[in-house]
């Protein structure tokens, strides 16, 4: 388990990433309730919602450093 | 000059009318439609490549490519009438937007022998991977690594808005290859299959999708997605143009996507429906094709309308001459989807206060279709290069002003 570094809410690292489906083309699809992440210096952090990751995004460094 | 067609081209715009009156099913029109796409890949279905297929026997798909690459070697006015009518028809049948006139541009023999038949056919079909959540309109910014390790390139980072990837075999990746180059040097273009293993779909829906707007909706995607990539390895085959070199690939293969009917069209759809819902409906007596205010207005927005296909007209002149871009394509994605915003805008203040009412409203007119289509035309202002973007570059290339102060870091 992983904590939004925004919100804290828990995230499930595996379950964000885990198969729910395969796109035509032959991708995997997750589900998009899981969560999302982002690469960022070096790591992938964790989020419960687009909405935190909007706000990592601009502002990383005022969520890392806490 | 006249922008007229002539009997036969006119003859050809009427074969393609009945083509489609005979081989569209209500059943292909949903599956063709970008909104019915968010539970349906697009045309991937066995019937969508029947119809696709058929198409391609009338030698109306890739017209203006040449024969070796499976094309007609046609000229870009022929092609144009046909794509019209199939956008009107809600078929996209373009190769704008699918990575064809990059590859080729930049291919090499081997890629444009293997992708452009098929694109051309239908039988593959890209999706664009450039945006980042800290790459949009400075997409230069990208971070997205892809790390030589012998004959292969091993790819890292995440897309967003990554539209059809959800229905793409393949993907035309932007992506780092020298992190200690200026910004704009250290990018590449690659073509990779969606099946690579490590890549990852993640659907992003978009205002179009609460609440689903309706079929018949013309403008916006209800889904787009973001895409990951962990440890995908991919062949040195897959690099399009030479490494470091993408950012001048990718800028001119958007540059020469963004000509063709498809962006004028969609306004156009919405603008000649409204003429024919004005012209035949009467209201308790009441005929909007009467009222002075409608007419200024309708009369406003087809006179906008004619010169965004004038524009579209200009662009694929340039392009058939080979001629050089410096501000048109721009302009011309400036005015169309602002067009687009005035024009469903316009639609809803005639229809009153029930037009805006989205397809939840149990009072909503035609399901809602037309306040849909006011939210859905913004999105064309933001995808494919922003209207501020396309100003800019107006500006920069059109007119030869020094580039703009450099804006702080761009948001992602
Ligand atoms: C429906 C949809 C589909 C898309 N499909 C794809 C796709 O298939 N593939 C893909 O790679 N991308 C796609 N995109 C992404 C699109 O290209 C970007 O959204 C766009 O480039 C803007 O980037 P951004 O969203 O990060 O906004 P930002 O870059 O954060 O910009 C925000 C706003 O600020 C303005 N702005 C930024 N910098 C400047 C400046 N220097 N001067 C003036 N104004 C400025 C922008 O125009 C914009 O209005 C899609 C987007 C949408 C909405
Ligand atoms: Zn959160």
């Amino acid at each position: 388990m992983a904590n939004c570094p925004v919100c804290q809410a828990p995230v499930d690292e595996a379950a964000a990433k885990a198969q729910t489906g395969m796109t035509p083309g032959g991708a995997k699809e997750v589900d998009p309730k899981m969560g999302t992440r982002q690469f960022h210096d070096g790591t992938w952090y964790y989020f419960d919602s687009l909405d935190c990751r909007n706000k990592f995004t601009r502002n990383p460094d005022s969520y890392l450093k806490k | 000059m006249d922008f007229g067609y002539t009997p036969q081209q006119e003859a050809l715009r009427r074969e393609v009318r009945q083509f489609i009156r005979d081989n569209m099913t209500p059943d292909l029109a949903e599956e063709m439609d970008v909104h019915a796409n968010a539970e349906r890949p697009r045309g991937t279905s066995p019937s969508a490549h029947e119809f696709y297929r058929k198409i391609y026997e009338r030698g109306w798909l890739g017209i203006t490519y040449p024969k070796a690459y499976g094309g007609q070697g046609g000229d870009r006015l022929t092609q144009y009438i046909v794509e019209e009518e199939f956008t009107r028809a809600g078929v996209n049948i373009a190769l704008n937007g699918s990575g064809a006139p990059a590859i080729m541009a930049a291919g090499t023999e081997e890629q444009k022998q293997y992708y452009i038949p098929r694109l051309i056919k239908r039988e593959i079909s890209f999706c664009l991977g450039f945006t980042e959540p800290h790459a949009g309109a400075d997409l230069a910014n990208l971070k997205c690594s892809a790390v030589r390790d012998g004959d292969y390139y091993v790819i890292n980072g995440q897309k967003m808005y990554t539209t059809a990837a959800h229905s793409a075999t393949h993907i035309y990746l932007m992506a780092r290859t020298d992190r200690s180059a200026p910004k704009h040097d250290g990018i590449s273009i690659f073509l990779i299959p969606m099946d690579a293993p490590g890549i990852t779909v993640r659907p992003l829906w978009t205002i179009q999708n609460n609440p689903t707007a309706p079929l018949p909706t013309t403008y916006g995607a209800s889904r787009t997605n973001e895409t990951f990539f962990d440890d995908v390895r991919v062949h040195k085959s897959c690099l399009l143009g030479e490494e470091n070199k993408g950012w001048r690939v990718g800028s001119m293969g958007l540059n020469l996507d963004r000509v063709g009917a498809s962006r004028y069209l969609i306004s156009v759809r919405r603008d000649e429906d409204i003429v024919n819902f004005v012209k035949s409906t009467r209201f308790d007596g009441f005929e909007p094709g009467k009222d002075p205010a409608i007419r200024d207005k309708i009369a406003e927005m087809w006179i906008e309308a004619q010169v965004c296909r004038l524009m579209t007209m200009r662009s694929m002149s340039i392009v058939e001459r080979g001629g050089k871009f410096t501000y048109e394509g721009s302009a011309e994605k400036v005015w169309a989807p602002e067009h687009g915003v005035r024009t469903t805008e316009a639609i809803t203040q005639m229809l009153g206060p029930y037009g805006s009412l989205l397809r939840t409203s149990p009072h909503a007119i035609e399901d809602g279709v037309f306040a849909h289509n006011v939210m859905g035309s913004f999105q064309s202002g933001i995808n494919h290069g922003s209207v501020q973007v396309m100003r800019d570059q107006v500006a920069r290339r059109g007119l030869g002003m020094p580039s703009s102060r450099k804006s702080r870091k761009a948001e992602g």
